[in-house]
């Protein structure tokens, strides 16, 4: 008779808890917070890439080839500094050809010159002649003829250095434009050298010797190292309160423990449409000891002054029922769902309240279930299944 | 109720019919009056259990006539409706083996009797008792069946088969497992049994051993009977 | 008057419990089939409860986005905020892959949500431990049966995510767990590949003379810039401001942006009706055919019994027990093993159904329809074995 007892009282004890734990009967274990008034830092979290400030990309402004690249990357230059030269094909001899040139025309405009004092001459001369034969005109020595003769001399003459004059500021003109010439070819021929336009760094050598480059692409990029930043995205729903001078903290994705100290720099102006992000620049209050190489990921947390204290809760408790956001209150060991309007959060899952909760109501955070207006709740430590 | 014992005139039992049909009793006359314990003897294939089997309102002959008491039970047709209750309250069965209920007690096995009838559990249980402590069982009264002896069982068995105080008990081979010795106690106590109670009983049985107690004797042959008086011999 | 049925079943009470025991077993396997089956059309209602949601807005003409793929542009749900009626309006994408762990993959499904607050479409409804993401990158709110625990860091595609919270029972139609993260990651998972699948992706299209032309220096890594943007999404869900009828709301949606909505109820409708019914059917057979093998067993079990106890019947029939009272005892035995079996079998089904991989709900609706049935059973299986025994001829008792 015991035996049968010992077997059937545990096995009617086992249907009632069944019955009581996993029935209609059963309460919901929750675990419940007080609200307390306290004053939080929203903070804003974005990612960003590490970029240079200015990188320079420097490359021949007309198609060609490239005949020498002078620096490595990783090269660190000076301003002015040569980092390699473009193929100048005929150039060279263009210019040698244009020297020529230029000394044909000084010697064009020198005989040029000498024309200009004979023409000179003959004129002086002639006119002289004419002059004179007008006075023996006067005086009935010579004939009308020999007079006219001289006159027409004279005009020649006159033509003539006028001709001889021309002659000679075209002679100059054209000296000044093969000079001209030349100096352009020089020019360009200084153009196919690349050279370094600041103090830097060489972040990329996209080309090597040999290689034909087309007019604006770019065969070394020189960047200056000390003027890195990060091109950081914030989510646009939560950039209020964003502006230039917050402090961040900055955590690069290669050094994952250490937190850098840096700067909001400004807000970009122009933000993303089509990711609907708000794009900013921050600064390194002091760079890190080894540079992050350009491009790397990096997470920026900014930190926001802190708002006035309210009551806050865990956002883990903000539900939304029937339409409308709130948190179950416990009241007298009884569930009741209060509409609340909520203020800002901080990175930390805390929530304003701004109406509908006072400070020190019980309020539930998790449940073992959805929580419903008829649900019967237990408050425990902490829910099974979850480990501290 | 204790009456004139049983009594059978010209009792027959055809089985079939037509040209097939088998008669296993062809007119038998019995009488036993209460305190007397006959035996009924006869081979295999006489009609002994025929003859048994129509005593105990188990089957119904096909002619003939059955006193039981003070009652005609069977006139070429049963004049009681209700065999069972006939069974339960006037006919006492005792079996080859004890076949007690395993799972009731040994009180409850004998008590079972008078519940069936309608009594009270706590008076039939008290009448069972008292017919424990006639056969000398009372001390097992709470024991199981399967905790008792084969005698202690036999005993219970025909305490249960006395307990209604049927006008006739019904002995089926009772002693054939025994031996002489435990043969002759159960005899012996269906004597006194008999005389206590005022019942007639009806011992079925082919066993040399109890055959020379009888005072009288019936021989079963071909499905009649004939009577024959017994040695009566004193119990050992 | 004893009974007689409690006598015997205290007489032998051990192999009867032990009977009752493998009965209740048996019962138990067929309760926890039944809880499949209704764990499984639990499982699309609560995914369609957890998200939230009064409209889902899919591409058009798919029965997305849970059944069927359904991709839209990103930029769609800000002219589904502007329609009259709608609350607020989320992206949200779906895809189910491994999720890493340390050395273990667990199988999830990745809900990419938008991380504006509280409440919004798509998030979890409530947690059971840690909080809400808050930040728009690389944190994640798993449910528990993904196994993973609060400040973990696990690893979807190629980045890593920090699990700041826990859920319970936001899970897939498939069963599959949820892991919630941020819109923007989801998307990139959705559509990046592994680093090796990018590399290569790369290489081919800079092999491809279309993208790489010399003359326009910036088209190939325009181009390659283009292929790592992934601008889709697979539904938009809706809130309903409260006081108008969410089909009301849905209708302007459908005709003019050429989208396809669905309400609550036809999402239940597809996800019931369509993709687990094959599941669904295969299994109710299945309920089917143990439900007969059980009332067999039983059947067998019980009338076995009673035949084991033929003689006694035989002598209790000779000494004058009623036809009514060995049926009586019969059923009575019958049915008080069918309400041990019931026992055993609702106890066994509560315990071991946790274990299970997928939701096993045992709904007391089933567990009450499932002890009348017990009880039916067994009493149509005693009038067999009742039969058998008063067929019993009480001249048996007298030997021969």
């Amino acid at each position: 008779m015991l035996a049968l007892l010992a077997v059937v009282l545990p096995l009617l004890a086992l249907l009632i808890y069944v019955a009581l734990r996993s029935g209609p009967f059963a309460s919901i274990p929750v675990t419940v917070t007080t609200a307390e008034s306290r004053s939080i830092a929203p903070s804003l979290f974005g990612i960003g890439t590490v970029e240079a400030r200015y990188t320079y990309r420097i490359g021949p402004t007309v198609a060609g080839r490239i005949k020498r690249v002078e620096v490595q990357v990783g090269d660190r230059v000076e301003a002015g500094q040569l980092l390699g030269e473009m193929d100048p094909v005929d150039l060279d001899d263009r210019i040698a050809s244009q020297d020529a040139a230029v000394k044909r025309a000084e010697s064009v405009v020198l005989a040029a010159g000498a024309q200009v004092r004979e023409a000179s001459a003959r004129k002086s001369y002639a006119e002289n002649q004419a002059s004179r034969y007008e006075q023996l005109l006067h005086a009935r020595s010579v004939s009308e003829e020999a007079v006219e003769g001289k006159r027409q001399e004279r005009q020649v003459t006159e033509a003539g250095f006028a001709a001889a004059r021309a002659n000679l500021d075209a002679a100059r003109q054209e000296l000044a434009r093969v000079r001209s010439d030349r100096e352009g070819l020089i020019q360009q021929r200084a153009n196919l050298r690349l050279i370094a336009p600041v103090r830097g760094l060489v972040a990329a050598r996209n080309a090597d010797p040999g290689t034909t480059v087309v007019a604006g692409q770019s065969v070394v990029e020189v960047i200056d190292p000390a003027s890195l930043w990060i091109n950081v995205r914030f989510d646009q729903l939560r950039v209020s309160g964003l502006r230039a001078g917050l402090p961040v903290q900055i955590v690069l994705r290669s050094q994952e423990g250490i937190r850098f100290a840096g700067r909001v720099l400004r807000l970009e102006p122009i933000a993303d449409a089509v990711t609907e992000e708000t794009m900013a620049k921050v600064t390194f209050d002091a760079l890190p000891e080894r540079l992050p190489p350009v491009g790397e990921l990096a997470e920026v947390t900014v930190a926001m002054s802190a708002l006035p204290a309210t009551p806050v809760v865990p956002n883990a408790s903000v539900q939304r029922v029937d339409g409308r956001l709130g948190v179950w209150l416990i009241v007298e060991d009884k569930l009741r769902f209060a509409p609340i309007n909520l203020g800002a959060t901080d990175l930390d899952g805390r929530v304003q309240i701004l109406d509908g909760l006072k400070a020190d109501e019980r309020v539930v955070v998790y449940s073992q279930r959805a929580l419903g207006p008829r649900s019967r709740v237990k408050v425990v430590e902490r829910l099974e299944g979850v480990s501290p | 109720m204790a009456g004139k014992g049983i009594r059978i005139e010209g009792l027959r039992k055809r089985y079939g019919k037509g040209d097939t049909a088998l008669d296993a009793l062809k007119g038998v006359d019995m009488q036993v009056a209460p305190g007397e314990v006959v035996g009924l003897i006869g081979p295999s294939g006489s009609g002994k259990s025929t003859l048994l089997k129509c005593l105990g309102a188990v089957i119904e002959p096909t002619a003939g006539r059955m006193t039981l008491g003070e009652e005609v039970i069977y006139d070429n047709g049963w004049k009681m409706p209700d065999l069972r209750a006939l069974r339960r309250d006037r006919i006492g069965f005792v079996f080859q083996a004890p076949y007690l209920i395993p799972f009731l007690d040994v009180t409850d096995n004998v008590a079972l009797l008078p519940m069936l009838a309608g009594r009270a559990n706590a008076e039939s249980r008290k009448r069972a008792l008292s017919l424990l402590e006639a056969l000398d069982v009372a001390h097992r009264a709470k024991a199981m069946p399967s905790q008792l002896s084969g005698g202690e069982q036999q005993r219970v068995s025909i305490a249960r088969a006395l307990v209604n105080r049927p006008p006739v008990i019904l002995a089926d081979e009772p002693t054939a497992p025994l031996d002489s010795e435990r043969a002759l106690a159960v005899i012996r106590i269906l004597n006194q049994m008999a005389l206590q109670y005022e019942t007639a009983i009806i011992v079925v049985t082919h066993d040399e051993k109890i055959i020379p107690t009888f005072k009288r004797i019936y021989h079963i042959r071909d499905g009649k009977t004939q009577e024959e008086a017994g040695e009566g011999r004193a119990f050992e | 008057m004893i009974s007689l049925a409690g006598r015997d079943i205290l007489h032998s009470w051990g192999k009867f419990v032990f009977t009752g025991v493998g009965l209740g077993l048996l019962i138990g396997v067929t309760l926890t089939m039944a809880g499949v089956y209704r764990g499984m059309v639990d499982d699309a209602k609560v995914l369609l409860d957890n998200s939230g949601a009064d409209l889902w807005v899919v591409q058009q003409d798919t029965l997305g986005p849970y059944a069927e793929p359904s991709s839209l542009y990103d930029d769609v749900y800000r002219t589904i905020l502007g329609m009259p009626g709608v609350d607020r309006a989320a992206n949200v994408t779906y895809l189910t892959m491994q999720v890493r762990q340390g050395e273990r993959d667990v199988r999830a499904m990745v809900v990419g949500v938008v991380p504006g607050g509280p409440g919004e479409p798509g998030q979890p409804g409530y947690l059971i431990a840690g909080r809400q993401i808050t930040r728009g990158h690389y944190e994640a709110v798993a449910d528990i049966a993904t196994g993973f625990k609060l400040g973990e860091r696990i690893q979807i595609r190629r980045n890593h995510y920090a699990v700041v919270g826990l859920t319970r029972r936001m899970v897939s139609s498939g069963g599959d767990p949820m892991v919630f993260i941020p819109l923007k990651d989801a998307q990139e998972a959705q559509f990046l590949k592994d680093n090796d699948a990018i590399a290569q992706q790369r290489r081919r299209t800079a092999s491809n003379p279309a993208f790489n032309r010399p003359g326009t220096p910036g088209l190939l890594d325009a181009v390659l810039a283009s292929q790592s943007v992934n601008p889709y999404i697979n539904a938009v869900l809706v809130q309903v401001k409260p006081g108008f009828i969410p089909e009301e709301v849905a209708e302007p949606i459908r005709r003019w942006k050429r989208l396809q909505v669905y309400t609550r109820a036809q999402m239940e409708e597809i996800l019931i009706g369509k993709l687990i019914s094959t599941a669904a059917k295969q299994i109710g057979m299945f309920l089917v055919i143990l439900a007969i093998v059980s009332a067999a067993i039983v059947a067998f079990i019980i009338y076995t019994l009673t035949l084991g106890k033929i003689r006694e019947i035989a002598v209790l029939k000779l000494i004058g027990t009623r036809n009514r009272t060995i049926a009586w005892m019969i059923m009575q035995q019958a049915l008080g093993l069918g309400l041990i079996g019931f026992v055993v079998g609702k106890i066994s089904a509560t315990f071991w159904a946790p274990i299970f991989p997928k939701y096993v709900l045992l709904e007391p609706g089933d567990a009450l329809l499932g002890f009348a049935g017990v009880q039916v059973i067994c009493a149509l299986a005693s009038v067999l074995a009742i039969r058998a025994a008063l067929k019993v001829d009480p001249a048996e008792a007298i030997g021969g």
